[in-house]
């Protein structure tokens, strides 16, 4: 697939150099804490063999986002708070056209790098202000902003919010 | 009535369908209403279903299984990061079939509420083994084994519990989405035949309104028709009247003119009685014939106004003259009032004009038994003081003390054939056609009448008209403004006039009226003697009759036309014909006026003089006998001047006395007159003409009688010539014992001895019917015949 015939491909690049271009370009240390979140595939900032590794002080010092929405999987609405997906992509210079998230039960779904320009997606590490155990679906958790677009309120994004996620793969 | 409780009942089943068709729609609604939060339950439970849910348990317990049993059966140290991932794991998926939403479905299943605890128990049991710092035994690790294998069979039966109500769940879910849909068929059909029955009610309808519409129009084609009809039938019927009326016209003239001249003659106080009688009936007839032709002119439209720059003074002064008299007789007062600034010269049609005041004060006159009518003339509106130029708003009332109207009656007035009820119209007589042509006439003029009553004090009749002033016309009119004053000194010399008519009544009647003032005259019976007499003696003034045989009045004015123009010969029309067509016809021939038969003496005269001023007058009138003035002053309507020819008898009468014979025996009128014979000349030349016929035969202004006696003289010559002239004279004049006398001359002659006796016999003969023609009042002319008789010394 060339570059030029591909649009998708071609914006999203524009994107990614855009978020380079937008970013201070900070190095990437390698993670003084448990790691947490591992980003391997396409990735320019590697701080550990072949991939991006985030602990969650990494994680936190990326800016902050915070929103409240209600989800399949609770009864009432949640609060939830982490850096958006795509400052994380940002931090580890990834580049390509889809992540495939992978959960701690081995769980597996593909998520389009688009979905982090056009939502503000989040790779959220406290629920209700409150860090997030592996049993309560920790201890990061994908999540879109369902309440705010309507559209989001579907299968296919549902899918898409991966919880007990352990590390993304961009391609 | 009928159309109205249709409407009624379209309008209800309009309400009640309307009415049906949307509570369908909101039981619809309703439906797919719920049938969305049915569609939108079941998405999310596809999201999230207790099938994964429990699948995901099952699964993470037999992965936690299998970590536990491998490190209670391995050598080496216990991996403690993978027990606590995987029991991490495990416990993260107990909690979420615990909490999550879509796990109620499940709550309520034995397999779950026995198997829940339990898994929450082992959860328990695996945090106190893993407990902090202390890392679990091998020991410990294989009791964990066994709780995990003593749940096994629980945990898949909630897998396969979730499995069969996700299964139940999706049927019930497809039963009532499915029954829903049935109810929505169900409903759509409902709808549907609503719909299509409210279609074919409305196409019925519709159809029922265009055979309705159809059949109103039917009918107004038909109502049209049957109007065109009656309006068609209608004008026949005004056409027949305009018709029968004209017809009338034609010897009624003749009645008329036999009656002007009956009046003229000597008669005794009962026969002036009658005539007087029958000239009032037939004035009365001609009144109503004229009111008829009037009507029907209306009617057809042809009623037409033709302004003309008239005298308004004098006019109001004619009819004052004219009504007076009429309202003294009935010992009535006629007052009439004229405003100072009332102008004298006016464009107007005053034949019209003259025709409304007459009538309103007629009808004043006719209905008041005692008291005052007043003709009141003034300017209308309050602005009379502003100076006028071009036109007068005149302002005309006619006030009666007679019988006054109430409203009703008021507002019926001017409709045809009304008078004021039917016992006024009993007790006054007419057509009740007067008040409608005077408000027709007066509209065509611009102006209208109107009337107010007052019970007990009499009624009003006020006419406003807005006359258009004119200026004096400069010659002709102004020179005789009181026609009926004028009077032709001797020294003028009268008029020629021929007289182009075909009836001999006609022609006969005009001479004499002509005569009487002391013109001369001329005849002719149609159009092409008229022209012949006007080529050879030329006369002052055609009297053109526009209906005649061979060549008509119209065509024979057009053809003198050509020989004189209008100033040169004046012609003027002489028609019973009213019609606007025909005076417009005769005017664009070239005729100068126009004279309606039966032919009135005043506007014979006033024609006359109109045109000749005081050549036209009638002759100045000699001394009279103040008997005869007296009679002839009764007899007649309204006083003229004497005639020349009774000027002429009036002298011989005066100088001769007259020898009357003392005695007639009965037999001797029908022995020597033929009465009848007598008869049919004076009507052929009327009474007037016969006198002077005889005047001149008793005179022998023709020798006939001297040509015969000589002739007998000196008999034996030929007598056939002399008695055959005589014969025809006297034969003429109705003396058919002289006729027999003369007829036996002329056949036999006369023997030498019988000359005597002849002679003596024809004398004594007309001597008789001189006689009884003196008698009979036929002439007062002394017979030539004592000349005769002198120059006979033998006889006495």
């Amino acid at each position: 697939m060339s570059l030029s015939s591909c649009p998708i491909t071609r914006r999203t690049l524009a994107f990614v150099a855009s978020l380079c271009l937008l970013t201070p370009a900070w190095a990437l240390d390698p993670p003084a804490g448990a790691p947490l979140l591992t980003i391997s595939g396409n990735v320019a900032e590697k701080n550990q063999a072949g991939a991006a590794v985030f602990d969650l002080a990494m994680l936190e010092a990326l800016p902050q986002k915070s929103f409240v929405t209600n989800t399949p999987w609770d009864k009432q609405a949640t609060k939830f708070t982490g850096p958006l997906l795509r400052d994380v992509l940002a931090a580890a210079k990834a580049t390509g056209t889809t992540l495939t998230a992978f959960a701690l039960n081995d769980y597996k779904t593909s998520i389009p790098v688009d979905d982090a320009r056009r939502f503000d997606v989040i790779v959220a590490h406290r629920i209700n202000d409150q860090p997030i155990s592996v049993r309560t679906k920790g201890p990061l958790f994908i999540i879109y902003p369902f309440d705010s677009v309507p559209e989001l309120k579907a299968a296919k994004y549902f899918s898409r919010s991966a919880w007990q996620l352990k590390s993304l793969s961009v391609d | 009535m009928t159309g109205t409780r249709d409407t009624q009942r379209y309008l209800l089943w309009l309400a009640l369908g309307t009415t049906v068709m949307a509570a369908a729609m909101a039981v619809l609604l309703a439906l797919q209403f719920t049938q969305q939060q049915a569609i939108r339950k079941s998405a999310d439970l596809r999201s999230d279903s207790i099938t994964a849910l429990s699948f995901q348990l099952e699964r993470e317990f037999l992965r936690l299984r299998h970590v536990i049993d491998v490190n209670a059966h391995s050598q080496g140290p216990v991996d403690i990061d993978a027990l606590t991932l995987r029991s991490d794991v495990f416990a993260s998926r107990y909690q979420l079939l615990k909490d999550a939403p879509s796990a109620s479905a499940l709550q309520e299943r034995s397999e779950y509420k026995s198997a829940m605890p339990r898994l929450e128990a082992l959860i328990a049991q695996i945090d106190h083994a893993m407990l902090a710092p202390a890392v679990p035994t091998r020991l410990q690790l294989q009791e964990l084994v066994h709780g995990f294998n003593a749940l096994g069979a629980d945990v898949q039966d909630l897998t396969m519990v979730a499995t069969r109500r996700t299964a139940e769940l999706l049927e019930q879910q497809e039963t009532t989405m499915l029954a829903q849909s049935r109810q929505i068929m169900a409903l759509i059909l409902a709808q549907l035949v609503l719909l299509l029955t409210a279609a074919a009610a409305l196409a019925w309808r519709q159809r029922r309104q265009e055979q309705e519409k159809r059949a109103m129009q039917q009918l107004t084609r038909s109502l049209q028709e049957a109007n065109l009809a009656a309006e068609a039938a209608n004008r026949g019927k005004s056409q027949f009247l305009a018709n029968m009326s004209h017809e009338l016209r034609t010897p009624f003239n003749g009645v008329l003119g036999m009656l002007n001249l009956l009046e003229r003659t000597a008669l005794n106080g009962a026969q002036q009685d009658y005539v007087a009688t029958a000239r009032s009936s037939a004035d009365h007839l001609l009144s109503l014939l004229n009111d008829i032709l009037d009507v029907s002119a209306m009617e057809t439209g042809k009623m037409g106004i033709y302004p003309a720059t008239m005298d308004l003074q004098a006019l109001f002064a004619s009819v004052d003259q004219l009504m007076r008299p009429v309202a003294e007789q009935k010992g009535l007062q006629l007052q009439t009032d004229v405003a100072a600034d009332l102008p004298q010269w006016i464009h107007a049609d005053s034949t019209r004009l003259k025709q409304i005041v007459l009538n309103l004060l007629a009808n004043a006159i006719k209905f008041s038994e005692t008291g005052k009518v007043t003709l009141q003339l003034s300017c209308d509106g309050s602005d009379s003081d502003t100076p006028r130029t071009e036109t007068f708003p005149l302002r005309l009332e006619v006030r009666d003390e007679g019988i006054s109207m109430d409203a009703d009656t008021q507002a019926k007035l001017f409709k045809r054939f009304t008078q004021g009820d039917d016992s006024t119209s009993r007790r006054f007589g007419g057509t009740g056609l007067g008040l409608e042509i005077s408000r027709n006439l007066a509209r065509r003029m611009g102006g209208d009448i109107s009337v107010t009553s007052v019970r007990g004090v009499g009624s009003t009749f006020t006419v406003v008209l807005p006359l258009t002033l004119a200026a004096p016309p400069p010659s002709k009119v102004e020179r005789v403004p009181q026609l009926p004053a004028l009077a032709r000194p001797h020294e003028v010399q009268g008029l020629t006039v021929l007289i182009a008519d075909d009836h001999v009544v006609n022609r006969k009647y005009m001479g004499s009226l002509l005569e009487d003032m002391g013109h001369v005259v001329q005849f002719a019976a149609d159009g092409v003697q008229a022209y012949a007499a006007v080529q050879q003696s030329k006369p002052d003034l055609v009297l053109m009759d526009l209906h005649m045989p061979i060549m008509d009045g119209f065509e024979a004015t057009c053809t003198i036309r050509k020989l004189h123009d209008r100033d040169q010969l004046p012609i003027v029309a002489l028609t019973a014909d009213v019609f606007e067509e025909a005076r417009q016809k005769a005017s664009d021939c070239g005729m100068n006026g126009f004279i309606t038969k039966p032919v009135n003496v005043g506007v014979l005269q006033e024609t006359l003089t109109g045109l000749f001023g005081l050549r036209g007058a009638p002759a100045q009138a000699p001394e009279q006998a103040p008997e005869q003035a007296q009679s002839r002053r009764a007899s007649q309507s309204e006083a003229r001047p004497e005639p020349p020819a009774a000027t002429l008898q009036d002298e011989l009468r005066a100088t001769t006395p007259r020898p009357v014979r003392k005695r007639f025996r009965p037999g001797d009128v029908a022995a020597h007159l033929d009465m009848s014979m007598i008869g049919d000349v004076c009507i052929g030349v009327s009474a007037q003409g016969y006198r002077s016929l005889l005047h001149s035969f008793f005179q022998d202004e023709s020798g006939a009688l001297d040509a015969l006696l000589a002739a007998i003289d000196s008999a034996p010559v030929d007598l056939r010539a002399p008695a055959h002239a005589f014969k025809g004279a006297v034969a003429n004049l109705g003396f058919h014992k002289l006729a027999s006398i003369a007829l036996h001359l002329e056949k036999s002659g006369v023997g030498p001895d019988e000359t005597t006796a002849t002679r003596t016999e024809l004398l004594e003969a007309w001597t008789m019917a001189h006689a009884l023609c003196q008698r009979m009042g036929l002439t007062d002319v002394a017979s030539v015949h004592e000349r005769h008789e002198a120059a006979q010394p033998g006889k006495d």
